[in-house]
């Protein structure tokens, strides 16, 4: 099975085992570390040989640390905070 | 001194209230930055810790004590509120439409840089609950598949198709506004 994405990308024919379609359907499960050993050695070999989805891999990789880093942004909010402390005062009133 | 809740409260408030800005911050997450909204779960969740004090060991992490109250007060509204429906079906088609653009556009991610954080926010915040939750879960709570799937009462395959499709929406989204902005050519 060849990848119908493919665009002149020497790289971009299947490998012994695993063709990149299937390479890159499991990119989110190997970069999140959630990938059974097997097939994470599978994904290693593909990449190993591959030189389009290593690239492809990378960028992945990069975005998941992008997203990341946006975290739960701290958001300051003084009339939330009077409005807690006086609910937990009439409660603990 | 007996231990009432009198005497407790200034505790508290010491403890937790400082974490008051980072929990708002994480609902704005769950909830797609919905102000009002947020503000109450972190209101419902303060409630709560305030309301089992007692249980909290002095010495833990307070900061993720309180964010997992807030955690399971937000999925229990969502869990509820997952009856009315969502559009997932219609995402399927709008990310296949988007595919994997920015890498093929932008294979050093080079744009990525020059993207803010708070645009990549405001992605985060404009994706449908159905695949924001698991993002957020994931993404932002460091929570594992698994972990997901039991907090969210889905299958494991559901949790991995969801975070696949999200994360190439967000693609698709910052996309769009790296062109609009003029990074890409």
């Amino acid at each position: 099975m060849s990848d119908k994405r493919g665009s002149g990308g020497g790289g971009r024919k299947p490998t012994d085992e695993t063709t990149c379609e299937e390479a890159l359907a499991l990119v989110y499960e190997y970069l999140d570390g959630e990938l059974e050993p097997e097939r994470t050695d599978i994904v290693r070999r593909h990449l190993a040989q591959c030189r389009c989805c290593y690239p492809h891999f990378d960028f992945e990789r990069m975005f998941l640390d992008y997203v990341r880093d946006v975290g739960g942004t701290p958001r300051s909010s003084p009339e939330l905070r009077d409005r807690i402390r006086r609910i937990l005062e009439r409660e603990s009133g | 001194m007996p231990d009432t809740p009198d005497s407790r409260l200034p505790e508290f408030e010491r403890e937790a209230l400082p974490h008051l800005d980072a929990l708002l911050g994480l609902a704005l997450r769950f909830t797609g930055g919905d102000e009002a909204r947020s503000e109450d779960l972190v209101q419902e969740a303060f409630l709560k810790a305030w309301r089992s004090w007692k249980s909290f060991e002095a010495g833990t992490n307070c900061r993720a004590w309180l964010m997992t109250i807030l955690r399971n007060t937000f999925i229990n509204q969502f869990r509820r509120g997952r009856s009315r429906g969502s559009d997932v079906e219609f995402d399927e088609i709008a990310e296949r439409a988007t595919d994997d653009d920015l890498f093929h556009a932008d294979p050093e991610g080079l744009v990525l840089d020059r993207i803010v954080g708070e645009e990549i926010a405001r992605a985060i915040e404009e994706l449908p609950d159905e695949f924001r939750v698991p993002v957020v879960l994931a993404d932002i709570e460091g929570l594992g598949y698994q972990e997901i799937a039991e907090t969210l009462e889905i299958p494991v395959g559901t949790v991995k198709s969801r975070l696949f499709r999200a994360r190439r929406r967000l693609q698709g989204r910052l996309y769009r506004h790296a062109v609009e902005m003029g990074y890409l050519g």
